[in-house]
């Protein structure tokens, strides 16, 4: 699990992975905080839960998502 | 999720421009287009009313009629295709007070509100919390979450994550002051359904009587549809039964909700296995004509070690959970290891510590700061005995006789791989131990058990083997069958699956009426825009989120009691006092840089603005520095920031929290209000010439005057 709870991160790029939807094109450069980060396996492959700044919680591919520094 | 533009915002937008560049120039085209701005504002503000569409329509329409000019004419077809197509938007904005792009500032949702899965408009229920209308509080929760009790107890709180709050010290306690509410208004009798719309005499069949299960069964029954629930366990409740023990969520709290739902006419039907007993054919063949699967993730990850088949004490967590919820007390062993870091391994080894196994460790990978579970749940369950052992990769479940004696693992290491920020568990070679243990629970992950849906042959499904679907509407690879919970995102929250479930009865609905599904997913309504609670500054400022009161400890070993016990009335209201009201101020900022840039005063020490830097907070210090000029409230362009003079006193406030209180000076005159004196004082260094005409008195202007224009006799002309 590269991602924790709390961890504030940047939806950084669009994500190839089949979990990614056209509409959440409009959430590159957002910033947001992990609130359900990989539950399962540690797999680098789930989808984990973000709250963005106002525009509402997702569940991203991890690949689109950067930690950014406090 | 929120359209990148308003149509109301743009219109109002459009007919400024058009008002100002004089291209209108017959008077009458010109009073209509006014009369129809105002109108859009006032619907763009939240003050719309029932008849503000129709009469944009009808002026619309009389300048397309009777346009005396071609610029009139444009504004009326302009106007009457901006409603043509945007007539749910506008209606959205007058019945709900809702802007989904945030564009129309006053009725954008607050950021808790948008962080909720299922879009609670959390600052309207925990202001009526605060003012102690706790049934009004559970109306408005149930608005988009028909389980208000159970999250109160469960929920994991987005909503606290985003909590504004959070920059100055702790988030509000959103999520046990939603227990409180609950609790208070099943007990008032008072917790109560809304009117279901009259029936469509339609059917839609539910599959699983989960959380998305019954979340989507609540909406669809309150628009008048007949819902049938077919779950294969013998009670309702999904997860939240079987996978959540009773000391964290006491079953009464499910079957009081549960209850509800049934009272809007759902009909059950348990230890029903859908493919089995019952399938999608026989369904349709009885007048079903939508689906909504909501199976969950029933099925364990397996550990893929040596030993893991070989012993009947290898067992599986969500196999144990259940059997405990159905009933079974069985200790599983005396010496157990729970494999995992998230919630269920906590829950695992919790339920284990109270069947009476007298040593209980987990095992997890990776260290504390990167276990999933609830920092609270870790606390609660080392209080219990719970022992942790980090850094710990198990390799094999040895036994001996058919029976497990220990677990042997390896000592692990974080290491980054090459070309990775992602550190990894990474074995040290020699470093195996062993774990005494006579029962091992691997606890690291669910899955969704496809086992039942062999039937829907077309239904796709993603390379996570969950059920692909479009996330804005839910819809699956099959028509009229929808799906949302565990089964579409994995292992996930109670409050996504609520969310999904509310989500996919809109899209059953439009389904069924034959409206297309949306491309982007709701955005949450807000539910009212309630008055806010006034709060002195310094009370703001030391009111501190409560501690959850415990069971005590040796009750918490031994029996399956509730652990949190629920905060006290007082310390309900006083936390909802804390609550910031970010659905009233947008954080713009607009009121310090007036203060700081314009007036040079810099009384407003608003760290938590800024969302990804926030720095210190202290609503005490504008008392200080605060002239009471009132620029700051002039400049708030959302009615957050509020200036009033009141018995004799000048306030200033911010949603309710009392910044400033100034007494007022009055004219020696005439007895007019000419503000506090610091304010007057700031105005004469500025107009020095004032200052030395009303020679120290206080006077208004037109006092002043009358005392420079007095004919004193008893000096000489020119004296």
């Amino acid at each position: 699990m590269i991602f924790r709870k709390g961890q504030r991160v940047e939806v950084y790029r669009k994500s190839d992975d089949e979990g990614w939807e056209g509409y959440m094109d409009q959430y590159v450069g957002s910033h947001g905080i992990i609130t359900d980060p990989d539950m399962t396996i540690n797999d680098p492959d789930a989808l984990v839960e973000v709250s963005l700044d106002e525009l509402g919680t997702h569940r991203f591919p991890q690949d689109c998502l950067r930690p950014l520094k406090d | 999720m929120p359209a990148t533009t308003c149509p109301v915002h743009t219109t109002e937008m459009w007919l400024d421009d058009i008002l100002r560049s004089g291209r209108l120039k017959h008077p009458k085209s010109r009073r209509i287009a006014e009369e129809i701005r105002q109108l859009v504002d006032d619907i763009a503000w939240g003050r719309g009313g029932p008849d503000h569409l129709p009469a944009v329509e009808s002026l619309g329409g009389e300048l397309v009629d009777e346009g005396p000019d071609d610029a009139g004419v444009e504004i009326g077809n302009f106007i009457r295709s901006a409603v043509d197509d945007h007539r749910e938007v506008f209606k959205s904005h007058i019945e709900t007070h809702n802007c989904a792009t945030g564009d129309c500032v006053k009725l954008a949702p607050a950021p808790c509100q948008m962080a909720c899965p299922a879009g609670i408009d959390v600052p309207t229920y925990v202001t009526l919390i605060g003012h102690g209308q706790d049934a009004e509080a559970i109306e408005v929760i149930r608005k988009d979450n028909p389980f208000p009790w159970v999250c109160g107890l469960v929920c994991t709180r987005p909503c606290e994550f985003m909590c504004v709050r959070g920059r100055i010290d702790t988030p509000v306690s959103i999520k046990f002051l939603k227990a409180f509410a609950a609790e208070r208004a099943f007990s008032d009798r008072r917790y109560e359904n809304p009117v279901r719309q009259p029936d469509k005499n339609r059917r839609v069949g539910i599959i699983g009587a989960g959380p998305a299960g019954m979340t989507a069964a609540y909406y669809l029954a309150l628009m008048g549809y007949r819902v049938r629930v077919i779950e294969a366990l013998p009670m309702a409740g999904g997860m939240m039964m079987v996978g959540i023990p009773r000391y964290r969520l006491p079953r009464e709290v499910i079957d009081r909700e549960v209850a509800m739902i049934e009272a809007l006419g759902v009909e059950f039907v348990f230890n029903s296995r859908f493919g089995v007993d019952v399938t999608l054919e026989q369904l349709k063949k009885e007048g079903f004509e939508a689906f909504f699967i909501a199976i969950g993730a029933h099925s364990s990850f397996k550990l893929g070690v040596p030993g893991e088949n070989d012993f009947p004490e290898v067992i599986d967590a969500i196999e144990l959970l259940k059997n405990v919820a159905l009933g079974e007390r069985h200790m599983p062993g005396k010496k157990v290891v729970v494999i995992g870091g998230g919630n269920v391994a906590i829950d695992v080894a919790r339920t284990c510590i109270r069947l009476g196994c007298e040593e209980v460790t987990i095992a997890y990978r990776r260290t504390r700061a990167e276990m999933p579970a609830d920092e609270e749940e870790v606390e609660q369950a080392e209080e219990e005995d719970v022992k942790l052992s980090f850094l710990t990769v198990p390799v094999e479940i040895v036994g001996e006789g058919g029976r497990v004696t220990a677990l042997k693992c390896l000592r692990a290491e974080l290491i980054a791989r090459k070309g990775s920020t992602r550190k990894s568990p990474v074995p040290v070679e020699g470093s195996d131990f062993f774990m005494d243990a006579d029962a091992v629970i691997p606890a690291i992950g669910q899955a969704v058990d496809n086992g039942c849906m062999q039937e829907l042959s077309g239904l796709e499904w993603t390379r996570r083997k969950t059920i692909h679907v479009g996330m804005a509407s839910m819809e699956t690879s099959l028509e009229g069958v929808f799906a949302a919970g565990d089964a579409v995102l994995g292992p996930a929250t109670v409050i996504e699956a609520i969310g999904g479930g509310k989500k996919a009865a809109n899209s059953i609905d439009r389904y069924l009426s034959g409206i297309p599904q949306p491309k982007m997913p709701p955005v949450p309504v807000r539910r009212g825009r309630i008055d806010w609670i006034e709060v002195p500054a310094s009370t703001k400022m030391v009111l501190k989120r409560p501690e959850m009161p415990l069971l005590n400890i040796d009750r918490r070993r031994t029996t399956f009691q509730q652990a949190e016990l629920g905060y006290s009335e007082n310390m309900v209201r006083e936390e909802a006092r804390r609550c910031l009201r970010c659905d009233i101020c947008r954080r713009c900022g607009d009121c310090v840089a007036v203060c700081r840039d314009k007036m040079g005063i810099n009384a407003l020490q608003l760290g938590y603005l800024n969302f990804d830097h926030p720095v210190k907070t202290d609503f005490r210090l504008t008392e200080e520095r605060c002239i009471a000029c009132g620029a700051c409230a002039e400049s708030c362009t959302n009615g957050a920031m509020r200036i009033e003079d009141r018995e004799g006193e000048r306030i200033l406030s911010l949603c309710g929290i009392i910044l400033n209180r100034q007494k007022l000076v009055c004219c020696e005159g005439c007895g007019a209000v000419l503000g506090p004196a610091k304010y007057l004082d700031y105005i004469r260094k500025k107009t020095g010439t004032v200052a030395q005409v009303s020679g120290g008195h206080a006077l208004c202007e037109v006092c002043s005057r009358k005392k420079v224009a007095v004919f004193d006799s008893s000096k000489p002309p020119g004296g």
